[in-house]
This record gives structure tokens, C-alpha cells and sequence, in this order.
């Protein structure tokens, strides 16, 4: 190697590594702005978190239950045991089951306006530009309004109680869904599509068979995750009146009855967790094979 | 051929429904019976539903009439959007800093120490299976209302994702460069540095943005409970029926929204042709 | 006698014209292999036939009836009118055979149960009798998925039946299929031909299956027709011609 190609090496290299650390610095100068700006925003400071935090572990000492190990197993009158701590317990397995039961009607509504829509706001099978446009616009709008500020406009409009909560995560779960099943679509080879349309079928018959037989495992994939999804948003759509146990929750932190907090956070945790573990275990299942 | 020798070829075929294939008609049947059972749980009727949509009426109509326009109090919307921006973007940059070193601690390929993995996992586990929403009602109890709850919500929840998000990342790093310098007599900070990090950062940097991204969602809601932010000043003006401003405030919210997923899905896509 | 009337026919799409004045009639009974390399316009003048596509100008009559023109309920009963069949078979993987087959009659018959896969007991037998003529009464309820690509061309074949056609169009049908099976999917088209009096026009790649099968050959080249007539005028130099312009 001669001299001058060495030298045009070492310069050519030397060139990158500025212009790297140019742009690293001008990175790390926006953070450094962005982090400033926001700390000033929301007043972050660590004085705060210094005279929060003992509130913090306050409270949380308060809310936990008074389990007494020798007195765990006794009735719901002796302090300390589980029953004391769960004495609410059946009004809870009642608010729960009305949450679950929340989450699976709005799922399902939700699916069957989302599988609807979808065939509308999928490019490659929409039977009219227009249609798929506004379809389209009207499917980003409901997902783009969280779940909960349509709760608050649904209480306003049907009282207080698990109908608004339901509508709002319909709403939210036909927004999110339609644009998931309308980009399967997308995906979908169309052969069968056309030879049906060659019988002098319909549109409908042309979904029917041509589409939905072939996006069918992905489409309920998705509804399923989206109801692990909804199960949590019902557990706490409840904190602006909608129903379910959030309703409850909301109540107990705010009347400070502190070990029905925790009874009943414990209680979501652990549903949550059953759904989510078992819907994805029919998930796994349902990709396998499906004939409909 | 007679009808009854080409029935007699499948005769299967001409079963009833539920005789051909029992599972799944009972499955269906069950689905729809569920189904329709939950609408008289609920008591969901039309005739409900068609009056709570006759007093949506007027609360749509006052939505489109802005008629005080300038005069609405736009210092304090702007400064909601602001505040949750900056939740948001605070949240995910602390918790950030946080899942590093939680990443490499629950990293097979780098501690041995099952134990101290499988609390930490599961520790993480507990913080995902609480909602967003239920921290934020607890920091506000404990911290007041204002952002500063809802700095810290976004906070926690994000390390619970993050941190199992990140250590899967470095539990699938190709273990034969951490190898290569593990081989040479590197400190295990080192090992760390040179034989990890390269390899993962970009992955982090990504999801982060990701996990921005889809905070400036959830920062928007917390205000419901008091946490501040754009959700705060949007709650208090419905609570005073100030229908109109309310459609402002929820179509900034999208403006907000579809800007930072274009900014960041153009950053992450960058990063990862990098 | 019916007859299909195609007169100056032109198919543009935004560059290319695939279908350049074409004018054939074809008698009712006549079994016709359209013949040329790929590019030539064959597929496209099958899907103009059926009105999949529309064509840019001229016409094509059915007994003196305007296909061109058709809209609505007409257009889908001329559609189940002329039967077709796919390189691919485009059959529905998932369900199986029989439900494959009775969706033949979606066009002619469309009745709201059909899309619970509910179909009359006069339709299933109908549809197993066209299975069983073709060899595959015993996979009724098995999954199409699961048969061989001869098999499912078979159900495609069913299939069209299904729409008691005038015509059969029949696209590529045995490009996708090994010899022994195109074979066997060939004799049936022939069988529907000769036994129904059924009018086929068959795309073919293959010249040999061609002179074998069909009574009239039109071979097409660039969109335009420059052989019509019986397999044996068909000289060995305008064979050549057809599938190897660019060699010239």
C-alpha cells in the first residue's frame, strides 16, 4: 500500500468517526432538552420524589391486610385471617364476573362490527373506493379516542352503569380490530375470490367464501388478544362509573377503606393473568387447524 | 343412478348439523347462548340504547357549535399536551435507564444466579398484571394530583414491559461474542460493553421509541384519574359540559398522537437499517 | 345452433393491448384450444369471456344476446352460464369437497343459508353425483387441502357442473398438474364435452395436449389471432412461430 492511498484511508476514517460523533452529540443534545423541558413541565424533582416516597410506603403499608399467621385460617370476625381481610368476598366474585361478562360482550360486538367494517377498509376487496376511504377514516377515529373518554360521554348519555362501559370498549375494540382484520385482508390471495365471482356469486358470498375461510385463525387470533386486552380495560373503565369492579376499586381507594384495596387489586391480578394465560393457550390452538 | 345409492355414497353429508360435526356446532351454540345470555345480563336493549342515543343528541350538537372560540383557555390546553408529552417521554427515558441493568442481571448468559432471575421476573410480572390506571390512582394518593403521579405510573408500568422486553433481548444475544470475550480474560464489565452491548442497543433504542410512542397514548388517559396532562383538562370540561371544547381537545389529542407515530416509526425504521 | 360471437374485441390496459380486434365464433358442442406462449392474451380473453374483466371495445353474443353490455342479476346469471375452471383450481383450501362443489351454486341459487353452509339436500345430492362421475364421491368430506392438485382440479370440474354450464371455460387447467394427472383431468373436460354437449374453450400451453383433445385450435399471438382452424392444418413452422417469436 503506498503512502498516499494510506493517507486518503486514514482521512476518509477519520472523517466518519467526526461526522459519528457530531451526530452522537447532537443526540445526546436533544435528550438532554427534551429531558430538561419535561422535567420543568411537570415539575420532576427530587425533592418531590424525597417527600413522597415515605407517603408512598404509607400508604402501601396501609392497604396491605393484617395476616395474622396463627389466626389465617380463622373466620371472617377474627382480624387477621384471609376471611376477615375477603369478607366482601362474594360482592367482588360478583363484580368480577360482571367485568368479565363486560369484556366478552364488547369483544364480541366489537369483532362482528370490526369483521364487517374490515371488509370494507381493505383495499383489495372493498366494492368502492369511497366506501373504503370513509371506512377507513371512521375505523381511525374510534381507536384513535381511548376507550375511557368514551366511557365518560356514554355515562353522561346512559347513566351510571356497565352499558356505558360497554359501548366505550366496543367502540374502542371495532376501531382497533377493523384495522387489523382490513390489513389481514390485504394479505389475503384473492384466487378464490375470483373463481366465485366467476360462478356469478355475490360480494357477500364472494367474502364469505373466498375470505374468511383463509383469514379465519388470524382474525379470531387477534379477537382473543384483543379480549385479554378488554378484560383490563374493563377492570378499571369502572373509575369513571362504567361498571365492573373498577367502580368498586375506585370507591374503596377513595373512602380509604385500605385492605379492601389491596383484596381487590389482588383480585384483578390474578384474573388477568388466568385470562391471559389460558386465551393464549387457545390462541396456540386455534392456528393449529380450523375449518369453517 | 337412484337418490338412495348416491346418498349411500356419504351418507354423512345429509346429516343434520349437529350430527355431522358435534364439537363445533356445540361450540357455536355455546358462543351465540353466551352471547345472547350477557345481553339480558346486561338488560341491553334497543329500546336503551335508542334513548342514550337521543341524549347523545344534544351533547353532539354542542360539540360542533363553538361559538366563544377565543376565548377558550388555550394556555391550559396546550399546557396539558405538553405535560403529557412530557410524561410520557420522562417515563419512558427513566424506565429505560432502569431495564439496562435489570436486562443484564436477568440475562442467563451473564448472571447464574437462578434465584435472583426468577424473583425478578416474576416481579416484573406483578407490575404488568396491575393496570396503568390503578397506578396512577395510587400515586395520586400518594403524591397528589398532577403529572408527577402520572410520571411515575407510566414509569412502572414501563419497567415492568421493558425490563421482560430487554431481557429476552439479551437472553437471544449470540452468546459466542460474549464468548469470544469472555475468552480473552475481559472483566465482566467489559464483557458487558464490547460483547453485549453492540449487539442489543439497537434493539432497546427501538422498543423504547416504541414504548414512547404508545405512552403519549396512556399518558393521555391518566388524567381521568387526576394525573395530569391533556386527559385532566379534557375530563374537567366534560365534567363541565363544555361540549365543544372537548371535541378540541380530543382532536388535538389525535393530531398529537398520528405525529409522534409517523416521527417515530421514521426514527425506528432508521435505527434499524443502521 | 348457439353459438358465442366475438367480434373485433380489444382489451388495453394502461400500456399494453393484450387483446388486439379478435373475431371468432365458436358453435355450441365444439371443444376449442386457444394455443400460444404466455404473454400471448389467452387468460385475458377467458376472463373477458366471463366478464371478469371489461373489455376496452367490440363485442361478444351469446345466441345473439350482448354479454358486453350485462349488469346486475344478468351479468351473474350469464357468469353461472359459462363455467370456469383455474390454472391454481382457486378452490377453498379449508372446506372440504363437497362444500367446494355446492359452492357452484352461489350464483345461480344465492339464498342467505348458503352462507351457513347450509345447502339443500337436492343440491348435495346433485354434487355427489358430479363427484362420484368424476372418481371422488369417497372425498366428499375430506379437506381440499388435502388432496393432490389432479384431485383438486377434479372438484374444480365438479364445481363448475355445479352451475349446469353452457360453456366450460377452462384456464391453464393442466399447467400446474404432473402428465398422469393431466391427463385424467383432460379426459374428464373431453367427457363433459362429448357427453353434455358442453362448448369448451381450453387455454393450453402445451401443443401436443392440444392437437390431442381439441376439435379446433385458435392460436394467438401478441392479442391477435393468427391461426384458426383443425389441429392437422396447423403447419410446423406457424407452430414454431407461435411459442418462439423471439428465436426468429
Amino acid at each position: 500500500m503506498n503512502d498516499s492511498l494510506l493517507k486518503r484511508h486514514i482521512t476518509i476514517y477519520s472523517e466518519q468517526l467526526r461526522s459519528r460523533r457530531l451526530w452522537n452529540i447532537f443526540i445526546i443534545l436533544i435528550f438532554a432538552v427534551s429531558f430538561f423541558m419535561s422535567s420543568s413541565i411537570i415539575d420532576f424533582n427530587l425533592s418531590q420524589i424525597i417527600d413522597g416516597f415515605p407517603r408512598l410506603s404509607d400508604y402501601i403499608v396501609k392497604i396491605l391486610p393484617n395476616l395474622d399467621i396463627n389466626l389465617i385460617l380463622e373466620n371472617s370476625k377474627t382480624e387477621g385471617s384471609i376471611q376477615y381481610w375477603y369478607f366482601n368476598f362474594k360482592k367482588y366474585a360478583a363484580l368480577l364476573y360482571e367485568t368479565f361478562n363486560m369484556a366478552v360482550l364488547a369483544t364480541l360486538m366489537g369483532f362482528i362490527f370490526a369483521l364487517i367494517l374490515s371488509f370494507l377498509s381493505a383495499k383489495n376487496i372493498t366494492p368502492n373506493i369511497y366506501s373504503y376511504h370513509l371506512v377507513k377514516r371512521i375505523l381511525e377515529f374510534l381507536r384513535g379516542v381511548p376507550e375511557i373518554i368514551f366511557a365518560i360521554l356514554f355515562v353522561w348519555a346512559l347513566g351510571v352503569g356497565p352499558l356505558a362501559g360497554i359501548i366505550a370498549i366496543t367502540i374502542h375494540t371495532t376501531g382497533a380490530l377493523g384495522k387489523l382484520f382490513s390489513e389481514v385482508h390485504e394479505n389475503a390471495d384473492l384466487k378464490t375470490c375470483e373463481a366465485i365471482r366467476s360462478h356469478g356469486g355475490n360480494w357477500v358470498s364472494e367474502m364469505r367464501y373466498g375470505i374468511i375461510p383463509k383469514v379465519l385463525p388470524n382474525i379470531i387470533s387477534y379477537a382473543l388478544l384483543r379480549f385479554e386486552i378488554n378484560i383490563r380495560a374493563s377492570t378499571v373503565i369502572g373509575f369513571v362509573g362504567a361498571g365492573g369492579i373498577g367502580q368498586e376499586l375506585y370507591l374503596v381507594i377513595n373512602f380509604n377503606y385500605y385492605e379492601e384495596v389491596s383484596a381487590i387489586i389482588l383480585l384483578i391480578i390474578l384474573t388477568v393473568i388466568t385470562i391471559d394465560i389460558s386465551s393464549g393457550r387457545i390462541r396456540q390452538k386455534i392456528i393449529g387447524e380450523m375449518g369453517v | 343412478m337412484s337418490e338412495k345409492d348416491i346418498i349411500s355414497l356419504c351418507p354423512k353429508a345429509f346429516y343434520p348439523l349437529w350430527k355431522r360435526s358435534p364439537i363445533v356446532f356445540t361450540g357455536y351454540i355455546l358462543v351465540i347462548f353466551y352471547f345472547l345470555f350477557c345481553l339480558y345480563y346486561f338488560d341491553f336493549s334497543l329500546g336503551k340504547i335508542l334513548s342514550g342515543l337521543s341524549n347523545m343528541k344534544p351533547i353532539l350538537v354542542a360539540m360542533f357549535t363553538w361559538n366563544d372560540f377565543f376565548n377558550w383557555n388555550f394556555n391550559s390546553i396546550f399546557t396539558g399536551l405538553a405535560q403529557t408529552l412530557g410524561m410520557a417521554f420522562l417515563g419512558t427515558f427513566l424506565a429505560t435507564l432502569v431495564c439496562i441493568p435489570i436486562s443484564f442481571v436477568a440475562s442467563r448468559q451473564i448472571f447464574k444466579f437462578g434465584l435472583i432471575r426468577f424473583l425478578i421476573k416474576r416481579f416484573l410480572d406483578f407490575i404488568r398484571g396491575v393496570d396503568i390506571l390503578i397506578w396512577a390512582i395510587i400515586y395520586v394518593r400518594a403524591f397528589g394530583l398532577g403529572p408527577f403521579a402520572g410520571l411515575l405510573s407510566i414509569f412502572t408500568v414501563d419497567v415492568g414491559t421493558l425490563g421482560k422486553l430487554f431481557s429476552e433481548a439479551t437472553d437471544n444475544a449470540d452468546a459466542r461474542q460474549i464468548e469470544g470475550m469472555q475468552s480473552t480474560g475481559a472483566s465482566k464489565v467489559s464483557v458487558i460493553r464490547y460483547g453485549l452491548i453492540p449487539q442489543i442497543f439497537p434493539i432497546f433504542i427501538s422498543q423504547s421509541l416504541y414504548f414512547f410512542e404508545s405512552n403519549t397514548r396512556s399518558a393521555v388517559i391518566l388524567g381521568v384519574v387526576g394525573a395530569g396532562g391533556i386527559g385532566l383538562q379534557l375530563t374537567e370540561r366534560m365534567k363541565a359540559q363544555y361540549w365543544d371544547q372537548t371535541l378540541f381537545i380530543i382532536i388535538l389529542i389525535l393530531i398529537m398522537v398520528a405525529i409522534i407515530d409517523t416521527a417515530s416509526r421514521i426514527i425506528r425504521k432508521n435505527i434499524i437499517d443502521e | 345452433m348457439a353459438s358465442l360471437e366475438i367480434n373485433s374485441l380489444v382489451k388495453k390496459f394502461s400500456e399494453t393491448t393484450a387483446i388486439n380486434d379478435i373475431s371468432i365464433r365458436i358453435l355450441d358442442g365444439e371443444m376449442v384450444g386457444i394455443i400460444g406462449k404466455s404473454g400471448a392474451g389467452k387468460s385475458t380473453l377467458m376472463r373477458l369471456i366471463n366478464r371478469l374483466i371489461e373489455p376496452t371495445s367490440g363485442s361478444i353474443a351469446y345466441n345473439g344476446i350482448e354479454i358486453t353490455s350485462l349488469k346486475g342479476k344478468n351479468l351473474k346469471q350469464w357468469r353461472s352460464k359459462c363455467a370456469m375452471i383455474f390454472q391454481q383450481f382457486n378452490l377453498i383450501d379449508r372446506l372440504d369437497v363437497l362444500t367446494n362443489v355446492l359452492s357452484g351454486t352461489l350464483g345461480i341459487n344465492f339464498k342467505l343459508l348458503k352462507l351457513l353452509k347450509i345447502y339443500s339436500k337436492k343440491e348435495k345430492i346433485e354434487a355427489l353425483t358430479y363427484l362420484n362421475n368424476l372418481d371422488l364421491s369417497d372425498k366428499a368430506l375430506q379437506r381440499v387441502g388435502t388432496l393432490s392438485g389432479g384431485q383438486q382440479q377434479r372438484v374444480a370440474i365438479a364445481r363448475a357442473m355445479m352451475q349446469n354450464p353452457s360453456i366450460l371455460l377452462a384456464d391453464e387447467p393442466i399447467s400446474s398438474l404432473d402428465p398422469k394427472n393431466s391427463k385424467v383431468v383432460m379426459d374428464d373436460i373431453k367427457k363433459i364435452n362429448k357427453q353434455d354437449g358442453i362448448m369448451v374453450i381450453c387455454n393450453l400451453h402445451s401443443l401436443e395436449i392440444a392437437k390431442e383433445y381439441c376439435d379446433r385450435l385458435i392460436g394467438l399471438s401478441d392479442g391477435k389471432i393468427v391461426f384458426d382452424g383443425h389441429p392437422s392444418s396447423l403447419t410446423k413452422e406457424l407452430a414454431e412461430q407461435l411459442y418462439d417469436l423471439e428465436n426468429e
